[in-house]
């Protein structure tokens, strides 16, 4: 049974370098993920997951063992985003440019082939992530430890420092607000 | 990759208010977005930079725990053998300059007290001369109204900074 990330953090905490290893490797591509989502830049979120990995490992002394490791992880990672997009407003596109940029809103006869209908997944998935960055910073947030991270309510709100009904809220608004910027693309 | 299928079944979800669908729905397209992989030196690059860091700071803390005891011992051995002649010079400068210092410290206390007090008195007759209780409530007023608006301008402020254009 592989060891849990609350003993992990204990071995790393104690100088062994497997120990960080392993959880850097199991939370590299969430992290960098969660990042991404918020910065919408590959390599600007690979350097923001390492500089939360630093600042993880740099506190791992403070980490509460009974907490869930991913919580706490998550905490640190967001306070390493949010330094940074206070510092720098963060870019985004409307949705106007990415139809200009090539992504139309697909046909409606089914008949496509399949690199079309591959384009136009990606065009699809293009299009979304742009109205991720168009929706508040704070929906986005809950919009991706929900739904890509695939966090709790109570975990979301442990991390956002936000009342559990309030985390539903955003969800259910940061949802309308995607449904609104998403429907001239169905 | 996400699907237009499930977009629009998302969307009519959402239209006609079936919540618990709507929900169930976008989660699928959500999760249906592709991933950004790691890059194949980022976890070497971490773990390294990880314990960089720490030697770095068990450097640190190293080269404190050194200083601290070599002027720990510095100061032990200079007081030991300097001492006698220390105290004496140290005793001596300190009687010098409080010789000195203290007269005109007193008089400049004592002129610079004369002008509080006078300044004080007034003060204390403009004030009473001009502050009605109407005037007072119409200041506080005014100070508070200002407290207020501070207050606003940071929230906007600080909602500016982080791209929140809602606000």
């Amino acid at each position: 049974m592989p060891p849990s990330d609350a003993e992990l953090a204990k071995e790393a905490l104690a100088g062994s370098e497997e120990a960080s290893r392993e959880l850097v490797a199991r939370y590299a591509a969430p992290a960098i993920n969660f990042v991404f989502r918020l910065v919408h830049d590959r390599a600007l979120a690979e350097d923001l997951a390492q500089e939360g990995f630093l600042r993880v490992f740099q506190r791992l002394k403070t980490y509460d063992a009974e907490r869930k490791f991913s919580s706490w992880f998550f905490q640190v990672l967001r306070n390493v985003a949010i330094d940074y997009l206070r510092v720098h407003r963060l870019q985004t596109s409307s949705l106007d440019e990415l139809t200009e940029a090539g992504f139309q809103a697909p046909e409606a006869d089914g008949t496509s082939s399949s690199p079309e209908r591959l384009a136009e997944q990606e065009g699809l998935a293009r299009a979304m992530d742009g109205a991720l960055g168009r929706i508040r910073p704070e929906y986005r947030e809950v919009v991706v430890l929900r739904y890509q991270e695939g966090l709790t309510h109570p975990e979301i709100a442990e991390i956002l420092g936000l009342p559990s009904g309030t985390v539903k809220t955003y969800l259910h608004r940061a949802r309308k607000e995607l449904a609104t910027l998403l429907k001239p693309f169905a | 990759m996400p699907d237009r299928k499930e977009l629009e079944r998302w969307l009519l979800s959402e239209e006609t208010g079936q919540d618990d669908a709507a929900e169930a729905e976008f989660a699928h397209l959500f999760t249906a977005l592709p991933k950004v992989e790691p890059g194949a030196e980022f976890v070497q690059r971490t773990v390294s930079e990880v314990w960089r860091m720490r030697a770095r700071r068990r450097r640190i803390l190293a080269l404190g725990w050194v200083a601290t005891i070599i002027l720990v011992v510095a100061g032990a051995v200079t007081a030991y053998v300097a001492s006698p002649f220390l105290a004496t010079e140290v005793i001596k400068t300190i009687a010098f300059a409080g010789g000195r210092s203290v007269p005109w410290l007193v008089a400049y206390t004592t002129v610079a007290m004369d002008w509080w007090w006078t300044l004080a008195r007034v003060g204390g007759a403009v004030a009473s001369a001009l502050m009605t209780p109407a005037r007072v409530v119409a200041v506080l007023g005014v100070e508070l109204v200002g407290i207020l608006a501070f207050f606003a301008l940071q929230r906007i402020a600080g909602a500016e900074r982080l791209g929140d254009a809602h606000v």
